[in-house]
């Protein structure tokens, strides 16, 4: 049992939670194309500009935390509410492990 | 149907450039995850979706060159221009021949240019001048018949050994393109319809054979790619889910050892208490027998010196010394003499019986004592075990009845020993008052 489940989790949440997971897999992969084009033309260049990457990689990363967010709403039968309030309670300031 | 297959082979090329750009991504991503940047490891991805790329743009190429395309070797509508007979790397333009006395300037030589002169033309040097790659040198006529010979020859190779700068892929489309334009039929007044129909067969052969390559190497790049893609996506998966399956492992492994430990704390739990409910009984059973014993002892003892007490106050009150019984005081003192005798001789028996049984009562003292310890040794192994077991609610539970019991043994030995002192002080009395009495 998570921390929330005071609330019921209705039909139409969890749809649109489904929805949105589906989204952030298509722009998660997308997003890993653009990281590879990225790359290809940086290894054309002979020179990898290491921030660039990183911020497109930061990307994928937020979008693989949201992912996992709605996920666990899911799962656990979270309500839309609770788990905007997880999510705010998650919203902490992320290490960094590319810099 | 070439069509389509070339279609379908694009088609997955360009799935398996995405799929490389994915996996590319993935292994960048891993890298900033990780922090731990590799250009080398990039730089090799890199070049994979490269080449893949490059197979993609080959394979997209041709159709953008229809001007090599073979209707050049036989024009459907009889013009041919210069090109017509040049190598197909395009190189020799037009110009090439403007040079060239009798051509006209504009560098197209129609086949009407070409017709007065095909006589003589046709027996001169015509299949070598894709050698020299100099049409030029040649009369238009001549170019003009030769190109329906070049046609004819079984492999385009003869007429381009020098260029060298063909890609294999490219020649492979380039005669795939140029395949689907039969020039036989557009051409009907020159001998190209003969030579032609075997060119139609040999061609196919060698497109089937290379498109069999490259479909082949599409094949082994794909599943490369998807190889690779499945390991970078592994890579960042794996760890976490590798991590919180392992946790999840040790946690269902901690939890079962936890409870085989506590089934077996409470069963020897249960053990202990039956143990210590069967010992308590078994106590209260010894106790209770024992007292009992000791009352029924002491009572008869009590009835028996009540007895002595009694004959001793009735020897004292007998009026047999008085002076009155003269007459009688012979056989009376006979009797009475005898009588103490017997008492004495009773007396003694009695005492002999009640050391008799103060050793007997001693004796048992001392297998009550052995038991007592016995039945300590006892608690405290339960105690011992209830300790192994870890469970100090349940050893808090069942200390006090094991203390009871000890007590309780403690208690009657206590007891016991204060019976027995009390006999000894009753004996130790009754052997002053047979002293008295006999004194």
């Amino acid at each position: 049992m998570g921390l929330f489940g005071g609330g019921k989790q209705s039909g139409r949440e969890r749809r649109a939670m489904k929805d949105h997971l589906v989204e952030l897999d298509e722009l998660r992969r997308k997003q890993l194309r653009d990281l590879g084009a990225m790359t290809v033309e940086m290894a054309e260049a002979g020179r990898f500009d290491r921030e660039r990457l990183s911020d497109q990689a930061r990307e994928v990363v937020g979008i693989d935390r949201e992912a996992d967010l709605i996920a666990r709403g899911l799962e656990e039968g979270l309500t839309l509410e609770e788990l905007e309030d997880l999510a705010r309670s998650d919203d902490e300031p992320a290490t960094d492990p590319g810099k | 149907m070439r069509k389509g297959a070339l279609k379908k082979k694009q088609r997955q090329l360009e799935e398996l450039h995405l799929d490389r750009r994915e996996a590319l991504g993935e292994l960048v991503l891993g890298m900033f995850v990780q922090g731990n940047w590799d250009e080398a490891i990039m730089s090799r991805g890199a070049a994979e979706v490269r080449e893949v790329a490059e197979e993609l743009n080959a394979l997209a190429a041709p159709p953008a060159a229809p001007a090599d395309s073979g209707e050049h070797d036989l024009a459907p509508t009889g013009e041919h221009t210069a090109e017509h007979s040049m190598p197909e790397t395009g190189e020799h333009t037009g110009t090439h021949v403007i040079a060239e006395p009798g051509m006209p300037e504009t560098a197209e030589h129609t086949q009407e240019h070409a017709v007065p002169a095909t006589t003589p033309a046709v027996t001169e040097p015509g299949p070598k001048k894709p050698e020299t790659g100099k049409p030029g040198s040649d009369s238009p006529a001549a170019t003009a018949e030769s190109a329906p010979p070049k046609a004819g020859t079984p492999k385009p190779d003869t007429a381009k050994p020098d260029t060298g700068k063909e890609d294999p892929a490219k020649a492979v489309a380039a005669a795939a393109t140029a395949a689907p334009k039969p020039p036989a039929p557009a051409a009907p007044g020159t001998p190209a319809p003969v030579a032609v129909d075997g060119k139609e067969e040999a061609e196919p052969q060698q497109k089937l054979s290379e498109l069999d390559l490259l479909e082949e190497k599409i094949g082994k790049s794909e599943s490369q790619a998807r190889t690779a893609a499945e390991a970078a996506r592994a890579s960042t998966a794996a760890d976490s889910r590798t991590e919180l399956s392992a946790i999840t492992r040790e946690i269902e492994a901690d939890r079962t050892k936890l409870t085989s430990t506590l089934s077996t704390a409470s069963a020897r739990i249960a053990d202990a208490e039956k143990r210590a409910v069967a010992a308590e009984a078994k106590l209260a059973r010894e106790s209770a027998a024992n007292r009992e014993a000791a009352a029924g002892w002491v009572r008869s003892q009590a009835a028996e010196i009540e007895a002595d007490a009694a004959l001793a106050a009735e020897i004292a009150a007998d009026p047999d010394g008085s002076p009155a019984a003269g007459a009688d005081a012979g056989p009376r003192q006979a009797e009475l003499e005898a009588r103490i005798r017997t008492l004495e001789t009773s007396l003694e028996a009695e005492k002999a019986s009640k050391i008799e049984v103060l050793t007997i009562a001693e004796s048992r003292l001392k297998a009550i004592e052995e038991s007592a310890r016995e039945a300590e040794k006892r608690v405290e192994e339960a105690e011992a075990s209830l300790s192994e077991a870890g469970t100090a609610p349940v050893s808090v539970e069942v200390a006090p009845g094991i203390v009871t019991e000890a007590e309780a043994r403690e208690a009657a030995v206590v007891w016991l020993r204060g019976q027995i002192s009390a006999l000894r002080q009753e004996i130790s009395k009754g052997e002053a008052s047979d002293k008295k009495g006999g004194t």
